[in-house]
């Protein structure tokens, strides 16, 4: 990449006024908290609640002083937003509170096995037209409509907008007899051989993607979606069907829609004190395929890898890390490491015009050549150092050391991902990544890099199911992994790069694949760093609110 | 045949300072003579002259389990007096700063006993009984492993190692426990490791040149010496991802390697 601007330049530039190079620059100077808008408006705030409820607040003078250094601007990565740290955290995100509330609410069950029920057992008859009777009937019954008893309180429409039911499968024959209200559309929202890919993965299964309001998701938790679908569904069944409420058949549609359906997250030990369908159970695979940027710009594999990287420093990083696990504020900061300013960007761009002018391009390096694999792994990895230690304002934008070994690790193991079609030999790059990142600086992340990353080349081609994993079916509560800020997210753009180097149309499970190509969903999954950009400006409008039920 | 201790590989630089640090043979040089009391002040544990405080009786006193291990090891002082356990932490900027993270913990590991570390990006600390402690950290801030500007006594709020240096060349602090003497050149401590003010300004002295920062470090950089220009430190990191690599995965494949 020799020659070529650096990827960082215009967010360093508009972080620092002092050139990206420079080693030099004051400290002290700069006003303290009052130089960031956000610290400013929340003093304000605070005090006002402070006097109104008689308990003290937020005090920004309380602890060490803020603002000692330039507060720094934060560029979404690939998008022209800027927004200040707080913008990003998620609590006050309301984008990232959404793209992990649609993933949440999602439930996709299928309808061949019902449908063999009420063909096969009680001897009716299933055609388009029954189907589309029934989808009209469940996307009034999901959202929260009653349709068996005649005195029934439902849920207020407008606090689940959000909520409908729609089907996809790769029979186009029967797609073209359903309403295509109710339809998610492969031929139209993937690029030809993508749909093709799927269609052909999915066969004629005919699959809903049951999407449960996100009030609902929020009040209970992710292992009542399942629970709500299901009885939803089995009403609708009921009534368009006109089925006995009390027949032993309404039993097999609740089985069904419990049992044979597809969580987004799976179950995860007791300890963990979760229900199924939490962010801990969510397979990085299945994280990679929710990510939709390769749909969208099919041309363009860095930003695939790099949005998924995204959405995995949001939802399992952010979200899940950060607060069903630690909680507090701390991992805003680290996390986000991995989505702005373009560093991570340029590395991996890096990465791939090594990969096609000295490997032969995507899918060419032969996996089981250990030496090759090493050499690039060395290769992007010394790049990314390299950047941190020639570009002082690189380095201090990412000035916790778990945040460079992320970004490092995670371009290292994107890379391996790409040249060999294969999301082990990414991960193992990746632990390559942080053994010479330690030795080459003496230094690498917190207390816990030394356990998750120093033992982790020895687990990386493990699949014994005790001790590893196909990288795809990998999740936050694999051993180890539910510890360390800053991994999950680039474990989530490894098996992505993989797939998308090999011209693959999913990574994991084309059902989860096409379920968040829905344009209806809340969240855009094909442009993750612009939602959350667009959450921290406050343009995002997220689902669920409470507006309609407060008076005034 | 006996065994021969090693400590660390390559032929550059910042490979024989490290294995110069960590080498329990080689007596580190001493650059300043900061007052024990100082060092006290600054560690900011207990005031100087105060008693040690006790966590348990002497150990002469007290009455020990029948215990093998206890037998084979002989307590350091501080033990023997039942000291509570104290740090000092260090934060060493990348900017050529004599040591870093892990070579310290490889440092203190092998050169001094009864201590436990904990090592980060940034910071490492050291965990000592109080009065070993003392003793360690005079010997950590008088020599040459500490440089005034680019190593930092800090107990929390510990950022700055990676940040750019200021107009003096100092490491940033946000609770600026160190200021500059532009009259005489040094670098001052005006808060303890905690940023509790010092009732007295402590000189820990005149920070090095970059050029002898260079010649001292342990930190490989490409603007300094490069990791992949030593080719022994490169092929050895590399080598225990392949063994790590082959053992959990194709153990067979190890023999040969």
């Amino acid at each position: 990449m020799a020659g070529k601007e650096k990827l960082f330049m215009d967010a360093c530039k508009k972080k620092f006024k002092e050139e990206p190079t420079d080693l030099s620059t004051k400290y002290y100077c700069f006003g303290g908290w009052k130089q960031s808008k956000s610290k400013v408006e929340f003093q304000k705030t605070a005090d006002e609640i402070a006097k109104k409820r008689g308990i003290p607040m937020l005090n920004e003078d309380i602890g060490v002083p803020l603002g000692q250094r330039s507060w720094m601007p934060y560029q979404l990565s690939h998008t022209d937003i800027y927004a200040e740290t707080d913008d990003l955290h998620c609590v006050n995100n309301c984008a990232i509170q959404q793209a992990w509330d649609d993933i949440r609410r999602t439930i996709l069950v299928g309808l061949d096995s019902p449908h063999q029920t009420i063909e096969r057992r009680l001897g009716k008859e299933v055609t388009p037209e029954t189907i589309n009777a029934y989808l009209e009937t469940v996307n009034h019954t999901v959202p929260g409509g009653a349709v068996v008893q005649e005195h029934m309180a439902e849920i207020n429409p407008a606090l689940a907008a959000d909520s409908y039911v729609k089907v996809y499968s790769g029979d186009d024959e029967l797609i073209d007899e359903i309403d295509s209200r109710f339809v998610i559309d492969i031929n139209k929202l993937f690029p030809a051989e993508q749909a093709e890919q799927l269609k052909s993965a999915i066969g004629k299964t005919l699959m809903q993607a049951v999407r449960v309001p996100t009030i609902v998701g929020r009040l209970m938790d992710g292992a009542t979606v399942s629970r709500h679908a299901a009885m939803q569904i089995s009403m609708a069944f009921i009534s368009s069907y006109k089925l006995a409420a009390g027949e032993a058949a309404i039993a097999d549609f609740a089985y069904s829609a419990k049992h044979q359906s597809l969580n987004m997250g799976t179950m995860m030990p007791a300890r963990r004190a979760r229900g199924p369908n939490e962010p801990g159970g969510i397979p990085f695979g299945y994280m990679a395929d929710i990510a939709q940027s390769d749909r969208v710009y099919p041309d363009d594999p860095g930003r695939a890898a790099l949005e998924a990287v995204a959405l995995g420093a949001a939802v399992f990083d952010q979200v899940y890390l950060g607060g069903y696990m630690s909680g507090g504020v701390g991992f805003t900061q680290y996390a986000t490491a991995a989505y702005t300013d373009n560093i991570l960007e340029d590395y991996v761009y890096y990465a791939i015009d090594q990969i096609k002018s000295k490997y032969g391009g995507f899918c060419k390096l032969d996996p089981t050549n250990m030496d090759e694999i090493m050499k690039l792994g060395d290769d992007i990895n010394a790049y990314a150092l390299e950047m941190y230690e020639r570009y002082p304002a690189v380095m201090e934008t990412h000035f916790g050391g778990s945040q460079r070994a992320t970004v490092a690790a995670a371009s290292t193991g994107i890379a391996g991902a790409m040249a060999t079609g294969v999301a082990d030999v990414g991960l193992n790059c990746w632990y390559l990544s942080m053994l010479q990142h330690k030795e080459r600086t003496g230094r690498l992340g917190f207390y816990g890099f030394d356990l998750q990353d120093q033992c982790g080349s020895a687990n990386s081609f493990a699949y014994r199911s005790d001790e590893g994993l196909p990288m795809e079916v990998r999740g936050p509560n694999y051993p180890n992994y539910a510890m360390n800020v800053g991994h999950l997210s680039g474990y989530t753009g490894i098996p992505k790069a993989a797939h998308v180097a090999r011209g693959d149309a999913f990574t994991a499970n084309p059902f989860v694949r096409i379920a968040f190509a829905d344009p209806s969903l809340v969240f855009d999954f094909a442009n993750v760093t612009k939602e959350i950009g667009r959450g921290a400006l406050r343009e995002f409008v997220p689902a669920g609110e409470r507006t309609a039920v407060i008076k005034g | 045949m006996a065994y021969k201790r090693q400590f660390y590989p390559g032929s550059s630089v910042p490979a024989k300072n490290r294995r110069r640090y960590m080498d329990p043979k080689v007596k580190l040089k001493k650059l300043r003579d900061v007052a024990m009391d100082d060092v006290v002040r600054i560690m900011g544990h207990r005031n100087p002259g105060e008693d040690y405080k006790s966590i348990h009786p002497p150990i002469e006193e007290g009455k020990e389990p029948e215990c093998p291990i206890r037998k084979l090891v002989v307590p350091i002082e501080g033990a023997k007096h039942g000291d509570r356990v104290r740090y000092i932490q260090f934060t060493d900027s990348v900017y050529f700063a004599p040591i870093s993270p892990y070579q310290r913990a490889w440092m203190y590991l092998s050169r001094y006993r009864g201590v436990d570390t904990g090592t980060l990006s940034g910071r490492q600390i050291i965990e000592v009984r109080e009065r070993d402690l003392e003793v360690m950290a005079k010997e950590m801030i008088d020599n040459e492993t500490f440089d005034p500007a680019l190593t930092g006594i800090r107990g929390a709020t510990v950022h700055g190692h990676a940040c750019r240096l200021d107009e003096n060349g100092l490491m940033f602090d946000g609770w600026q426990r160190y200021v500059w003497d532009d009259e005489k050149k040094e670098v001052v401590y005006v808060k303890d490791q905690v940023a509790i003010p010092l009732d007295r300004r402590i000189s820990v002295g005149k920070p090095d040149t970059m050029a002898n920062l260079r010649k001292k470090t342990t930190i490989f950089r490409a603007d300094g010496v490069d990791m992949r220009d030593d080719k022994e430190v490169t092929m050895y990191g590399l080598r225990i991802h392949k063994l790590r690599t082959l053992g959990g995965y194709q153990p067979w494949k190890v023999k040969g390697e």
